[in-house]
């Protein structure tokens, strides 16, 4: 008789998880997107290898996506260091969708009230404008969480659908109407983003604010008592951390990061420069979600999350190839991000185990 | 079952944990129908292991449990539960917002798919008469008292047929009247011939006072079974900690100083918006040690919460010398040189994920001189860091260690690192040493001592009577949210101060 | 005024499937915020079914998505021990991606012969809806099941040591949660709306997961804000159907359910109202039960 001897296996907390780690189990959760997302290919009748090569030589050739790609890519970003902030002081911001409707909102009302000034005056001004009214509007969620006890999770999920409609309200039949009835009129000319080695310049804001972050939340006493909070409201308040305060402050700091990603977006495509039909401005906002998975994936580090966005980014512009090159079905694209979204969170188990072998005898 | 057959038989249990560490090292004893059977040790001995292999949480590497004499084996608490073994935990598994009656009836067999109320209340009331039990069915979990809670634990083990009641720490939160009813309860399930297993660190007087036989525990090792007319506190003790225990410190001679904080008739609502403090007045000065003795729950929690800042008054005014501060923040107080040690460490006193360094912060983030336009002079603070966790002995790899992966008695020393520094006039100490091994104890109450020694003021709040009597100099039993009386350490003898704290005695006396 | 009603009814039946399902987790102590996407998988599941077999093996089909993807969610929240919010995401960022693939080359209404039947106009899915709210709420309140699920989501390790098997409960409950969320979603394509396009729930899956918190986790309040917002939403959408002249833009009504919802939420969370509702939020709610 031949016994087959299973490995016992148990599980164990991870006390602390450390940045190679969190590597190693991100990698390895994309590998097993990218098996099941083969099936649907297969389903489909495309060879995997061949599909995945389409995908990623669209993305990084400069010649066809690669702009695209770090332009999504560093949208995403934005809301991803959006999501981060309030998430070190422990507040789920999931109004990244909002805020950037209410940055669009912002930026192009000062577009449309100026056309004339000058681009070194009017982008700024549009900038300014729209980071404000973005971190209006995360304020707004931060103070009645702070303020009020108010759950930030629902109140930003039902500010991003009245963003939505106020969006709408603008330029469905609404002031700003284009010619196309269903999109806005077309940003003038004067607050096009200046591109900067084939990207526009907010791409660099972006990894600029990054940076920041990473500095600011490490380094400074305010960033230290953001993670104070974050980590435990109980011992925040047994030194003398004023809670409501940063409540406030960083959902309002988040709102305006996502605010400003409205200009990155809108202004720095030359596709679009102006705000889509509503479909079109939804399946943009619904992207700003990546930026919860992204975040929490790589543990709140704002510099390790820029190549994450960029890399999102390429599935974002490079699949779209499954479906214009390859004549594959609508949707396959925004599938392939489900499934990675899927494996994201089913890996999110090791960040707080590890599966152990017992020997036995 | 006759009283006295051997109902629970364990022999030459073992369990070993991951790492090597033995927690359980071929015990045996054995447990007769209708007797008290005390289990001693300390914390570490390997009681909670052996609990949680007696009630099937846990399953032994070696060893047999027999119960009527036949071989049983428990993979879950629900085996030991159908073969008569019952818990009554320390840590209350009960759910607040339900009712005593549903508490008691869930999830046995004979409620049945829809709940018959009046059937299942008459059944338990029955079971109450039996065993001379008092308490409210309707009443919410939330509602009750420890001691009452405990009763509801009891009850429902009963109402599924335990024979035999295993019991863990049962008089730890009780009051001494709690206590005394206690006892009553177990000498009714006696004669009925229900086996009872009181497991025990602390108070050692009350298993004297129940018990019939003593197994004690030391390192997972039995190092004594004796009847307990054969023994002595002082030779328990021993048995208990291996060593001859003394437990006296010096206390310093300090001349007493001007006044520091002054109480006047402050009242604060708990959590749940009940008046937990009821018009509290005191006052300590230079110093002095200010003890507060009481059982939890009756104000002394909100009293020190208050005190820090963290708990806004209803009523009633703070000064701090001189000084009105009732409605400054804890920052503010923490800058004037008031420390609070929290009754609890993981969560509350220190953050599990940062670094030692960055709890140690927690102290002094906001003071200018470890801070440069906004930004953290990190070298600075870790120099800071490293003079202090030197000097009070938390042992730990390196500065930069997460403080999740320290001791308790290292988590403790690390919150006094952080907090007795920075505190130049008044100490706020709540229940700085439960939970804490002899060691650990023995430190943080020489600490205590140092701050009175310094000439501050100290506020100690405890619910070991013992350590309230030795370190202070003035003693409030608080009970209900009230002083009972302020008395001097003269007067603080501890029959008196158990009395007063179980409302037993007015001030009066 | 009657088609208004009709209509009305309909969305608080796909906002009472859905939130009782949701309400019957949360008190089993799992949060899931991914009903959205279990609303889409079952409005585009359901939809393509019945273009070919009928409405019922339709609505059959969504149902048992459903209960797929909350036997997924219970996986990852309960076994795998994920935050569950971020299990939740997770499935509506899938749920998004896959209904767009799989549903969206269906576009357009369902095909002539397949309808919903109607009883003066009244699906019997209302009816069924409601029951099913009754009947939870018999559970929940009245049986040992009920009560064991209710003990579960305050307190699993005071539940366990009374024999009840928690995580067996808690798998239970995600499943029927997710079943009837399925449930919702395949009634929103199938009856409500009749014809498919592009992501088609709108936001109700999140109106429906704030509804479970107004009720304070009474299946008997959670009827009745059902029915509320099943007439604020049709308002808004078909507001003319009441009054012509009401003087806001349609974007600004379809603020409303929205608007009112946040209103709701603080009105709740006051001070006052806190009080009561730490009594009525199941204490162990969105926390992974840990044995050990």
């Amino acid at each position: 008789m031949v016994y087959i001897q299973l490995p016992k296996l148990k599980r164990e907390r991870v006390v602390v998880l450390t940045g190679r780690e969190a590597v190693t189990i991100s990698i390895l959760s994309l590998v097993v997107a990218f098996i099941i997302f083969s099936g649907f290919l297969m389903l489909e009748g495309a060879s995997p290898i061949e599909a995945y090569g389409h995908i990623f030589t669209f993305a990084f050739n400069p010649e066809l996506g690669l702009s695209t790609t770090l332009h999504r890519g560093f949208f995403i970003l934005f809301s991803t260091l959006a999501f981060i902030v309030p998430m070190s002081a422990g507040l789920w911001n999931i109004g990244m969708e909002g805020q950037f409707y209410l940055g669009t909102i912002g930026a192009f009302a000062i577009a449309y009230s100026f056309p004339n000034l000058h681009p070194a005056l009017l982008i700024p001004l549009m900038l300014i404008v729209g980071a404000l009214s973005g971190a209006g509007y995360g304020a707004l969620a931060g103070f009645l969480r702070g303020k009020l006890n108010v759950n930030e999770v629902v109140v930003t999920l039902m500010l991003n659908n009245i963003a939505f409609w106020l969006v709408y309200l603008l330029t469905v039949g609404g002031p700003w109407a284009g010619i196309a009835e269903s999109t806005s009129r077309p940003l003038p000319a004067s607050a096009h983003a200046p591109i900067v080695w084939n990207i526009p310049f907010t791409s660099f804001l972006a990894i600029g604010i990054a940076v920041i972050l990473y500095i600011f939340l490490k380094y400074s006493v305010l960033g230290y008592q953001i993670r104070v909070l974050g980590n435990s409201p109980v011992v925040a308040k047994h030194i003398g951390i004023n809670a409501t305060k940063i409540t406030i402050l960083v959902m309002a700091i988040g709102g305006a990061i996502a605010g400003l990603s409205g200009y990155h977006m809108w202004a720095g495509d030359p596709a679009f420069r102006l705000i889509p039909r509503p479909e079109a401005y939804k399946a943009i906002g619904d992207l700003t979600y990546w930026g919860i998975l992204i975040g929490l994936i790589c543990l709140l580090n704002s510099i390790a999350t820029i190549p994450f966005s960029v890399f999102i980014g390429s599935i974002i512009v490079g699949s779209t190839v499954l479906v214009r090159r390859l004549r594959l079905p609508f949707g396959l694209d925004v599938l392939f991000l489900g499934v990675i979204s899927l494996t994201f969170v089913a890996f999110q188990f090791f960040h707080h185990y590890r599966i152990k072998r017992i020997r036995r005898g | 079952m006759k009283n006295g057959t051997p109902i629970l038989e364990v022999r030459g249990i073992t369990k070993r944990f991951p790492g090597g560490v033995v927690a359980l090292d071929h015990v045996d004893f054995e447990v007769r129908a209708g007797e008290v059977h005390a289990i001693l040790g300390e914390n570490g001995a390997g009681k909670t292991t052996l609990m949680n292999i007696l009630f099937g949480v846990l399953q032994p590497d070696e060893g047999e449990i027999y119960v009527y004499g036949k071989r049983v084996k428990f993979r879950s608490p629900l085996d030991a539960m159908n073969l008569g073994i019952g818990m009554v935990h320390q840590i209350r598994k009960l759910i607040p917002a339900h009712t005593v009656l549903e508490n008691i009836i869930l999830g046995h067999p004979k409620t049945g798919t829809i709940i018959n109320m009046k059937k299942a209340r008459e059944e338990v009331k029955a079971l109450c008469e039996r065993y001379g039990f008092k308490i409210d069915l309707d009443a919410r979990v939330w509602q009750l008292s420890a001691g009452e809670q405990q009763l509801v634990e009891i009850l429902r083990a009963l109402y599924r047929g335990a024979k035999i009641l295993i019991l863990d720490e049962p008089t730890s939160v009780l009051t001494p009247l709690e206590i005394d009813s206690f006892l009553n309860s177990m000498k009714s399930m006696a004669k009925e011939g229900i086996a009872t297993i009181p497991f025990v660190t602390h108070k050692l007087p009350e298993v004297f006072a129940i018990s019939d036989r003593i197994t004690v525990l030391r390192r997972g090792k039995v190092v004594k079974r004796l009847e307990t007319r054969e023994a002595t506190m002082k030779a328990l003790a021993e048995y208990m900690v291996g060593r001859e225990v003394l437990f006296t410190l010096e206390k310093p001679k300090v001349k007493i100083g001007e006044e520091i904080l002054r109480v006047e008739n402050v009242s604060a609502l708990n959590d749940k918006g009940v008046l937990a403090l009821k018009g509290v007045s005191f006052s300590i000065r230079e110093g002095e040690i200010f003890g507060i003795a009481g059982v939890a729950g009756n104000g002394q929690q909100e009293l020190a919460e208050v005190i820090a800042g963290l708990r806004k008054p209803i009523g009633g005014r703070i000064f701090f010398k001189g000084r009105d501060i009732t409605n400054t923040s804890v920052l503010e107080r923490m800058k004037m040189g008031i420390g609070y040690i929290p009754p609890e460490r993981l969560g509350v006193g220190v953050i599990g994920n940062f670094s030692l360094v960055d709890n140690i912060l927690m102290g002094i983030y906001f003071d200018p001189e470890f801070s440069n336009k906004g930004f953290l002079n990190y070298k600075k603070i870790r120099d800071y860091a490293k003079k202090y966790i030197s000097e009070f002995e938390v042992v730990a790899p390196s500065i930069d260690t997460k403080a999740a992966h320290l001791s308790g008695g290292n988590l403790q020393r690390l919150i006094l690192a952080r907090v007795i520094p920075r505190t130049s006039k008044l100490l706020i100490a709540n229940s700085p040493t439960v939970g804490l091994d002899i060691a650990a104890t023995e430190a943080v109450r020489s600490r205590i001592l140092a701050c009175k020694e310094k000439g501050m003021g100290v506020l100690l709040i405890s619910e070991d009577l013992d350590e309230v009597l030795q370190l202070s100099d003035r003693v409030a039993p608080i009970y209900e949210g009230r002083f009972v009386k302020i008395l001097s350490a003269e007067e603080a003898k501890k029959e008196v101060v158990g009395a007063m704290m179980a409302g037993a005695l007015s001030g009066g006396v | 005024m009657w088609p208004f009603i009709v209509r009305s009814l309909e969305v608080a039946t796909i906002l009472l499937l859905a939130a009782i399902g949701e309400l019957l987790n949360q008190r089993s102590g799992v949060l899931n915020v991914g009903i959205e996407g279990l609303m889409l998988l079952g409005a585009a599941s359901g939809f393509i079914t019945a273009m070919f077999l009928g409405v019922i093996p339709g609505y059959i089909v969504g149902m048992c998505l459903g209960a797929l993807f909350g036997l997924l969610h219970a996986f990852f929240s309960i076994s795998l021990r994920v935050n569950q919010v971020v299990s939740g995401m997770g499935i509506w960022l899938f749920a998004m991606g896959f209904v767009t693939y799989w549903a969206d080359r269906y576009s357009g209404p369902l095909p002539p012969g397949v309808v919903s039947i109607r009883i003066y106009g009244l699906s019997p899915i209302f009816f069924l809806a409601v029951a099913v709210v009754l009947i939870i709420w018999f559970i929940l309140s009245k049986t040992h099941l009920g009560l064991k699920i209710r003990s579960t989501g305050e307190n699993p390790f005071a539940a366990e040591v009374s024999g009840v098997r928690v995580i067996r409960i808690r798998y239970l409950c995600t499943i029927i949660g997710g079943a009837l969320g399925g449930l919702a979603g395949a009634f929103l394509s199938l009856t409500y709306l009749g014809t498919w396009s592009h992501l088609p729930t709108k936001g109700l899956g999140w109106i429906a997961l704030a509804l479970v918190m107004f009720s304070l986790w009474r299946p008997l309040i959670l009827l009745g804000g059902a029915l509320l917002f099943g007439f604020v939403w049709q308002f808004a959408i078909s507001p003319e159907t009441i009054y012509a002249g009401i003087p806001a833009p349609l974007p600004v009504l379809r603020m409303l359910p929205f608007i009112i919802t946040i209103i709701l939420l603080v009105i709740i969370s006051s001070e006052r109202f806190r009080r009561r509702w730490w009594l009525a939020k199941p204490e162990a709610l969105g926390v992974p039960y840990i044995k050990e």
